[in-house]
């Protein structure tokens, strides 16, 4: 029993990531009609922000973050001016292979700037854990299961009970009927983008004590927050964060009870799965509901 | 004379490939592929600066045959895709006299088709014991191969440690692969069957299933062949984190400094194998000297310093870059005194036969033994 529960947390914490990394994605979608793949880049850039404050110029942790968060959300700006608002009108593929092309562009220059080698930081606390009942109760996944939960309620009152939020769905669903309205669409658009570069980057400093900050960190990660964006219901909040959690737990526990080996296909088996039996996803596509 | 105004515009165009060709001879060309971007971009700058260590002491005294020597690098971008596409590169340039390879075993078999077909010398590190043995003439390894390493550890298991319940956590890649098929007929030979064989796939963010696995296997020894030291560092990290505090001796990634950086204090007290031991031999000391003198940092290998001191060694020996008389040089070189140990080369193209084993004392490696086998 004890195992299962410490597979279960472990499970809670991976996916918990994957929800994080998968909010951002949800957000762009929603917002903007955009599916990024430089998501992954974005926690990359937060991690290695922290560590230029951090390890190297030893500012405060929490300020440190704060300060990365903040420049995130700049980035997210530049970002959009650069890789989406020049094919804005080429319908959703030309930007997809834009964000592609960005993300392998922000790697290479992070290469090319810090190097190769992986850095390892501390954690938003000093110690690791604690134990209760044999179940290793690790503080850096606990933290991040509370930020996840906490960022999802806020995205979800956001989007669903704000006229900010209702702005930013209106730009998405048809932005010149938005732009009639008096919507600012290009506005919106720019808050969206640096609200998820920000989120991204955030959750690139909250796994990098885990899984150490590196180029690559990333990568594996949002393809998983994507293919849980895809289980959860494509665009959806609630969908996000369950999806990532159902994906974390069950590529733990099919790892562990079934194949380690095979861990990542768990997730992708699962990916679909879905896409064959139910490909609205758990919650249903948000975007298909709104056309 | 007299020279017409057609040849001399034809002398004219022909002259500068003509010196072009003449400069191009000029030096003795070794091709390397090295992984300088991805995720193994860090020793594979570390192999680089070896290398042109060893190019810069053999150019000071008098290069190989009187003339420089020329490094060629191309990226492997730490994949088997990027190291064909690399090698195929530099397989066109016909200049290239000899290659120094990969030290993942897993690009090594990728490649390694395309080096039989050339013909021409490739010394590399990759571990994997199957390498040297699947007819290419071409490979020659300068670390000695896991099944020595697989000896090593089963040898210090069972007779210094004497712990016979050994669980082995490994890649599922070529290397990892390579390691436990090495690993498991020896600990047969020594009558110990492993109470856990656990496999795992490369670049996990969590090691948690297999952390388990090892706690509830009841084993008083683990053993393991990690390929990437971002995963030995989350796997050890997670270890200690679950209460495991079973020994451990490990494949040298255990010990590499960019897993140590990383997993910090989780990786204090394992044991490990290490081809490469600065205080280990005369050799490795110097190296490490004149490797620090230059990069302010220790290197964790001294394969690809060895591989080029040997490779023209054998060119000087054989006093031709014919690939054929290069590959009988190095195969009649015995008892070579380098970074990594004693140069023995067998028919294989194996050129070290032991391993040291050295342990992680609050982050300072210390050396333990060394253990040679010569059948």
């Amino acid at each position: 029993m004890t195992n299962f529960l410490q597979l279960l947390f472990n499970g809670l914490g991976i996916g918990a990531i994957y929800a994080l990394v998968s909010l951002g994605f949800v957000l762009l979608i929603r917002a903007a009609s955009v599916v990024n793949f430089g998501q992954g880049e974005f926690s990359m850039l937060g991690a290695y922000l922290l560590v230029i404050f951090f390890n190297i110029f030893g500012i405060n942790y929490y300020l440190g973050m704060a300060l990365s968060v903040v420049i995130m959300a700049g980035f997210g700006v530049i970002f959009a001016y650069t890789t989406y608002w020049p094919l804005r009108f080429r319908g959703g593929l030309p930007v997809i292979i834009s964000t592609i092309g960005a993300s392998i562009f922000l790697e290479n220059m992070v290469l090319v700037l810090y190097g190769p080698s992986s850095v390892a930081i501390d954690g938003l606390f000093e110690s690791d854990g604690f134990e209760i009942g044999g179940v290793f109760l690790a503080t850096q996944y606990l933290a991040i299961i509370v930020i996840a939960t906490i960022l999802v309620v806020f995205q979800y009152l956001v989007f669903e009970k704000t006229l900010l939020g209702k702005k930013l769905q209106a730009t998405s669903q048809d932005k010149e009927m938005a732009s009639l309205l008096g919507i600012p669409v290009v506005f919106m658009i720019l808050i969206t983008f640096a609200y998820s570069s920000a989120m991204g980057g955030l959750a690139g400093m909250l796994v990098a004590p885990l899984l150490f900050v590196s180029v690559n960190m990333a990568g594996i990660i949002a393809l998983k927050a994507f293919a849980a964006n895809i289980i959860g219901g494509y665009g959806s909040i609630p969908g996000a964060i369950l999806g990532g959690l159902a994906l974390g737990v069950i590529e733990t526990m099919g790892a562990s009870y079934i194949s380690v080996p095979y861990k990542d296909a768990f997730a992708f088996a699962m990916l679909l799965a879905f896409l064959m039996v139910r490909p609205q996803g758990m919650f249903g596509e948000k975007i298909s509901e709104k056309a | 004379m007299i020279l017409t105004r057609r040849a001399a515009l034809v002398t004219a165009a022909v002259t500068p490939f003509a010196i072009g060709r003449a400069r191009a001879a000029d030096t003795l060309k070794i091709g390397v592929i090295a992984p300088l971007t991805g995720v193994v971009a860090e020793p594979g700058r570390i192999q680089l600066n070896s290398l042109r260590l060893a190019a810069a002491k053999i150019n000071a005294a008098g290069g190989v045959m009187g003339k420089p020597v020329e490094l060629l690098v191309e990226d492997d971008a730490s994949s088997n895709p990027g190291a064909v596409l690399a090698f195929s590169r530099l397989a066109q340039n016909q200049d290239i006299v000899g290659f120094i390879g990969s030290i993942r075993s897993t690009v090594m078999n990728a490649m390694a088709p395309d080096m039989l077909k050339l013909g021409k010398p490739v010394m590399f590190g990759g571990t994997d014991p199957t390498l040297t043995h699947q007819g290419n003439p071409w490979l020659f390894r300068c670390r000695p191969n896991d099944s020595y390493s697989a000896r090593v550890i089963a040898d210090f298991c069972v007779n210094s440690l004497k712990l016979k319940k050994v669980a082995l956590v490994h890649s599922t890649d070529a290397f990892g692969t390579g390691g436990k098929n090495a690993l498991l007929p020896n600990l047969a030979k020594m009558g110990v069957e492993p109470v856990l064989v656990q496999g795992y796939a490369n670049n996990q963010p969590d090691f948690t299933p297999v952390v388990q696995a090892v706690k509830q296997s009841g084993a008083d020894v683990l053993t393991s062949y990690f390929t990437n030291e971002p995963d030995c560092a989350i796997f050890a990290r997670q270890l200690r984190q679950l209460g495991v505090r079973t020994p451990w001796v490990g494949s040298p990634s255990v010990q590499s400094p960019v897993t140590r950086g990383l997993a910090k204090n989780a990786l204090y007290g394992t044991y490990a194998v290490a081809d490469f031991v600065e205080d280990s031999n005369p050799q490795a000391l110097s190296f490490a000297n004149d490797y620090r003198a230059a990069h302010k940092e220790s290197p964790d290998s001294g394969w690809t310093y060895d591989g080029l001191m040997i490779l023209t060694k054998a060119i000087t020996d054989a006093k031709s870059t014919d690939p054929t008389k290069i590959r009988a040089a190095i195969l009649a070189i015995k008892k070579y005194a380098g970074t990594e140990g004693e140069y023995n080369f067998d028919a294989n193209g194996d050129g070290l036969h032991g391993y040291n084993i050295v342990v992680n004392n609050n982050d300072k490696i210390e050396y333990k033994q060394h253990i040679e086998f010569t059948d």
